[in-house]
């Protein structure tokens, strides 16, 4: 990895030079929340936000996505193919993105998906977490790959991580930006990764928790929190890793249709429901329960299916708590 | 290549199999496309109807004969849709998808071909493949339907009760409704059609269960009986091959929906399956 300095002086200077990539996308706060959204001038920038209410994975599996245009009897693709920015991504939201690649680019990889990771420049930022976060218990709190720069706080600017080879162009082709790592600064990065560590308050304790999970298959747990889950869905829209989608087909004029796709939930009745009436998940408990199994799914290459973002707990109107229910489902079992 | 993009596919024959059941008869019209295709039973495709929506369905004809065909039930919207359509329409196919039986590990071995309902459709491909092959030792099938309306393929299900020892297939069927039609029938193949479910075809057959292989289809409740059926007579799970269905979208392992599974094991039944052996009905929970 290189390490370079960026000076809290050069840092507009640089969001600038970003702009040479492409529409920069970055989070901006909005009432009492933050989002990701275009932005022009560094001011408009909330760099010490918490979390956003949609994760990156917005700009990659769209919320509405339209897929073909049909134009006499043939599909044509929908392509968008336009570079952008993503500035400011945590590293929880950087692992989201990983799990993602997993399903999109995996055999055969979704073109859409595909063309969009390759078109995007991603600027890690670190961050403090508040109450919700758990990120440190699932590794998911510091990003080795998957950015292509990582900045890091300083007192002073900004210690910066190269993470592929059009991180180093930007470097390489900014380079009065920038200056060599000093002592002082390793010094301060330490410091803040260790304050970093010592803020968390939330913790996953995830020794053995599939199998587990596995085994708590009749659990009572499940049942209690399904009884208060009002099924909304919300939980799975927010997720950083939840990727269901739903298709549909729409015709836009008479001679011109368009398919879409759009997030599905699986905590919708229709989810699993097959013609003839058969529903495979037909509860609310049966749906709750998949979706805790689905991001407590362990693949021995890629870990959880979970980052720790602390998203659908901070978004929940039911104010079910993740981390709760696993340990509640824990100490049922043992 | 996107592999959502489904190939254009003419309908060249449709034949009515039963009133809820259409057997279409499909060409693709790029002779490269219609060439190159091959798949192995078990497998399916995405039938696209382009402007309205797509929708899984088994390749029902076996990979040894061509053009390919599509058993297709009127179920709801699509399908009640593509009833509609005509010889010489077209329609889009993308595929073929799911992993389908590996037949050649089963070469030389008897095939214990199961079926209720529909299951019929993805094992008629399996039938004509190991008839037209004659790799295998010997082919069960045993039928399983709810009326003498509803069975599926019935002239070739005929032909077979009749001539199928001669292509060294046995076949019984079972039905649960008593017609005159049934009845007739049964008169005529005393020890091969019977009133019941498909479990009593079972009774007097006897298989070596070191040298056999079941394949199983139908509707849920199915696999349960069947299963511990073949259990009981020593067929080793590793020999149980089950094809699966579940609500589907991709075919290819992203949109989530045919996701089953816990935390320890999570199959999607389309890229995983739909073929399953019974080890995997054991190691990942909700499969059956
Ligand atoms: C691997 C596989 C093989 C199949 N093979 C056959 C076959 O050979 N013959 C046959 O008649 N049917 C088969 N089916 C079932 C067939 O896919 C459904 O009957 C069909 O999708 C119903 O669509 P619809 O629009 O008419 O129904 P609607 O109830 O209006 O369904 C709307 C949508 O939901 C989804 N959906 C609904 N039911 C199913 C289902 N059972 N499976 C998957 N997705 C579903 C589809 O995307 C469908 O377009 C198969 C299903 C699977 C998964
Ligand atoms: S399950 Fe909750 S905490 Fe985990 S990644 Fe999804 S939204 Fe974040
Ligand atoms: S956000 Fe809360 S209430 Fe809504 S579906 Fe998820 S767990 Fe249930
Ligand atoms: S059908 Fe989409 S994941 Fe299996």
């Amino acid at each position: 990895m290189r390490y370079v300095k960026l000076s809290a002086e050069n840092f507009s200077p640089f969001f600038e030079a970003l702009k040479e990539l492409g529409k920069i996308y970055g989070p901006v706060k909005r009432n009492s929340t933050y989002t990701f959204v275009q932005v022009d001038n560094v001011k408009e920038l909330s760099l010490d936000y918490t979390r956003t209410i949609l994760p990156p994975k917005k700009f990659f599996v769209k919320p509405r996505d339209k897929l073909f245009r049909l134009k006499k009897e043939n599909w044509e693709d929908i392509k968008d193919g336009e570079s952008f920015v993503l500035f400011g991504v945590h590293s929880c939201d950087i692992h989201g993105l990983k799990i993602l690649d997993k399903v999109y680019l995996g055999d055969p990889p979704d073109p859409y998906y595909k063309s969009r990771r390759e078109n995007a420049f991603i600027v890690g930022i670190s961050c403090m977490p508040d109450e919700y976060c758990f990120c440190k218990s699932l590794g998911t709190d510091f990003a080795m790959d998957g950015f292509d720069l990582f900045l890091h706080e300083l007192p002073d600017g900004w210690l910066v991580r190269v993470g592929s080879v059009k991180g180093h162009e930007v470097v390489w082709e900014n380079q009065e930006l920038f200056e060599e790592v000093t002592e002082e600064d390793l010094k301060h990065f330490k410091e803040f990764e260790e304050k970093r560590a010592k803020a968390f308050k939330r913790s996953l304790n995830k020794e053995g928790l599939a199998d587990i999970l596995d085994l708590a298959f009749n659990s009572q747990v499940w049942k209690k929190y399904a009884e208060k889950c009002l099924g909304c869905g919300n939980c799975t829209l927010v997720c950083p890793t939840c990727r269901c989608y739903e298709v549909c087909d729409n015709w836009i004029r008479a001679y011109e249709a368009v398919r879409e796709r759009r997030y599905d939930s699986c905590f919708m009745p229709t989810h699993g429901l097959v013609a003839g009436g058969h529903n495979f998940r037909p509860t609310r408990l049966d749906r709750f329960r998949h979706r805790y199994y689905c991001k407590s799914y362990f693949d021995p290459s890629a870990g959880f299916n979970c980052v720790g973002c602390g998203r659908c707990d901070e978004f929940c109107p039911a104010r079910i708590e993740h981390v709760r229910v696993l340990e509640e489902v824990r100490e049922g079992l043992l | 290549m996107n592999p959502y993009q489904s190939y254009d596919a003419k309908i060249i024959e449709i034949r009515e199999l039963t009133s809820r059941e259409k057997l279409f008869t499909l060409r693709f019209t790029d002779r490269e496309v219609e060439e190159g295709f091959t798949f192995k039973p078990g497998q399916f495709v995405i039938v696209d109807l382009r402007g309205y929506g797509e929708f899984p369905i088994s390749l029902c004809s076996p990979p040894t004969r061509k053009p390919i065909q599509l058993c297709i039930r009127r179920a709801g919207r699509l399908t009640r849709f593509i009833h509609k359509f005509g010889e010489g329409d077209s329609v889009g196919i993308r595929g073929p998808y799911g992993n389908g039986f590996p037949l050649e590990k089963m070469e030389g071995a008897n095939l214990i071909l199961v079926a209720g309902g529909l299951g019929m459709a993805p094992l008629r491909s399996v039938l004509w493949y190991a008839i037209d092959t004659g790799k295998f030792e010997k082919i069960y099938l045993f039928y399983g339907t709810k009326s003498y309306e509803d069975i599926l393929f019935r002239d070739e299900i005929i032909y077979l009760l009749k001539h199928g020892e001669k292509l060294n297939c046995h076949v019984k069927l079972a039905y649960e409704v008593e017609t005159p039609s049934c009845i007739y029938l049964e008169k005529g193949f005393s020890e091969k059609v019977c009133k019941g479910v498909v479990t009593d075809l079972f009774r007097g057959e006897e298989f070596d269960v070191n040298n056999s292989y079941a394949l199983i289809c139908g509707p849920p409740v199915m696999y349960k009986f069947v299963i511990r059926e073949l259990l009981d007579r020593g067929l080793s799970p590793g020999r149980i091959y089950m094809t699966l269905e579940r609500r589907m979208k991709c075919g290819i392992g992203k949109c989530g929906h045919c996701v089953v599974g816990t935390s320890v094991s999570m199959k999607y039944i389309c890229k995983d399956g739909p073929v399953f052996t019974y080890w995997d009905a054991l190691s990942t929970r909700g499969l059956i």
